[in-house]
């Protein structure tokens, strides 16, 4: 499976109704080099990682990540949201060289 | 206490009092008995050191100083987190981590960071997970490298000034930080 750097995937339940405690699983594809390794021809891999994640529900900072490379290639995180409105749950991977990467999906509820 | 409060509202059925005046009583008192509690604690903190007896000893400077600007010289307590991780990591690689709490998180209580400190890491200071009272609860999963057998620990911070802890004795077979 090849996947770009930063293409990132969330993923919410398919069902949800106003106020749920909903879990949020995400992932973003990243090399997350330590700055520790060679590669085949002894030349050091310098260290590149996603450093920071900031999470935003309906344009409101609801939390923020500082990682180090300490966290496993290919970084997942899940954590809780009160889905208590409609409106897309972003997140956006920053890594130490500047590049940003964004994701978003829509928190809808379920029409009963 | 907590469990006592519960008792109660399984007994609010019965008794004459109008129910919902019954459970804004309880809830009221059980806010009172949590922050007597917390008064209590943060008196017998105080004259404790930053880590209790039983908590993994510090082993170097640099993680010294790590819990020391995460916990701000407030007392490091054992309770109110778990901290989910194997005993045996197979591949120091890729090695998962469950933190979750049982603390509120409403607009004047929550829990403001989690951090995960991995002792014997070259970055030790592993991750921080700034949170806000939108999340509705405190739980983090993800996956971290380490490079040998240590102790991992999962400190949380609450918007109130509390630390809380829990740790983790991981034994790690293949390095995963070169």
């Amino acid at each position: 499976m090849t996947t770009a750097i930063g293409e990132a995937r969330i993923k919410v339940p398919d069902q949800i109704t106003r106020g749920d405690l909903i879990t949020v699983n995400s992932i973003v594809s990243h090399p997350m080099d330590t700055g520790f390794f060679r590669n085949a021809d002894g030349v050091p891999i310098p260290a590149y990682f996603i450093k920071q994640v900031v999470v935003t529900y309906g344009g409101d900072e609801v939390a923020r990540f500082e990682w180090t490379s300490g966290i496993s290639r290919d970084p997942v995180v899940s954590f809780t949201l009160r889905a208590d409105k409609e409106a897309p749950l972003t997140m956006t991977w920053t890594d130490n060289q500047g590049a940003t990467f964004k994701h978003s999906v829509n928190i809808g509820f379920a029409s009963a | 206490m907590v469990g006592t409060t519960r008792d109660f509202t399984c007994v609010a059925y019965l008794l004459p009092v109008p129910r919902r005046s019954f459970l804004r009583a309880c809830a009221a008192s059980a806010v009172g008995l949590l922050a007597s509690g917390t008064i209590v604690e943060r008196l017998l903190g105080a004259s404790t050191p930053a880590l209790g007896p039983e908590d993994p000893e510090v082993p170097n400077e640099e993680v010294a100083r790590i819990l020391d600007r995460i916990s701000g010289a407030r007392p490091i307590r054992r309770g109110h987190v778990s901290l989910d991780m194997p005993v045996v990591a197979e591949d120091g690689r890729v090695v998962p981590v469950m933190i979750e709490t049982d603390l509120p998180m409403t607009a004047t209580h929550y829990v403001k960071a989690v951090h995960l400190v991995v002792d014997h890491n070259p970055d030790a200071h592993l991750a921080a997970f700034h949170l806000t009272p939108a999340l509705g609860a405190a739980s983090i999963s993800t996956r971290i490298k380490m490079k040998r057998t240590t102790w991992v620990r999962a400190i949380v911070e609450t918007s109130t000034g509390e630390v809380w802890a829990d740790y983790s004795r991981v034994r790690v077979s293949l390095n995963g930080c070169g």
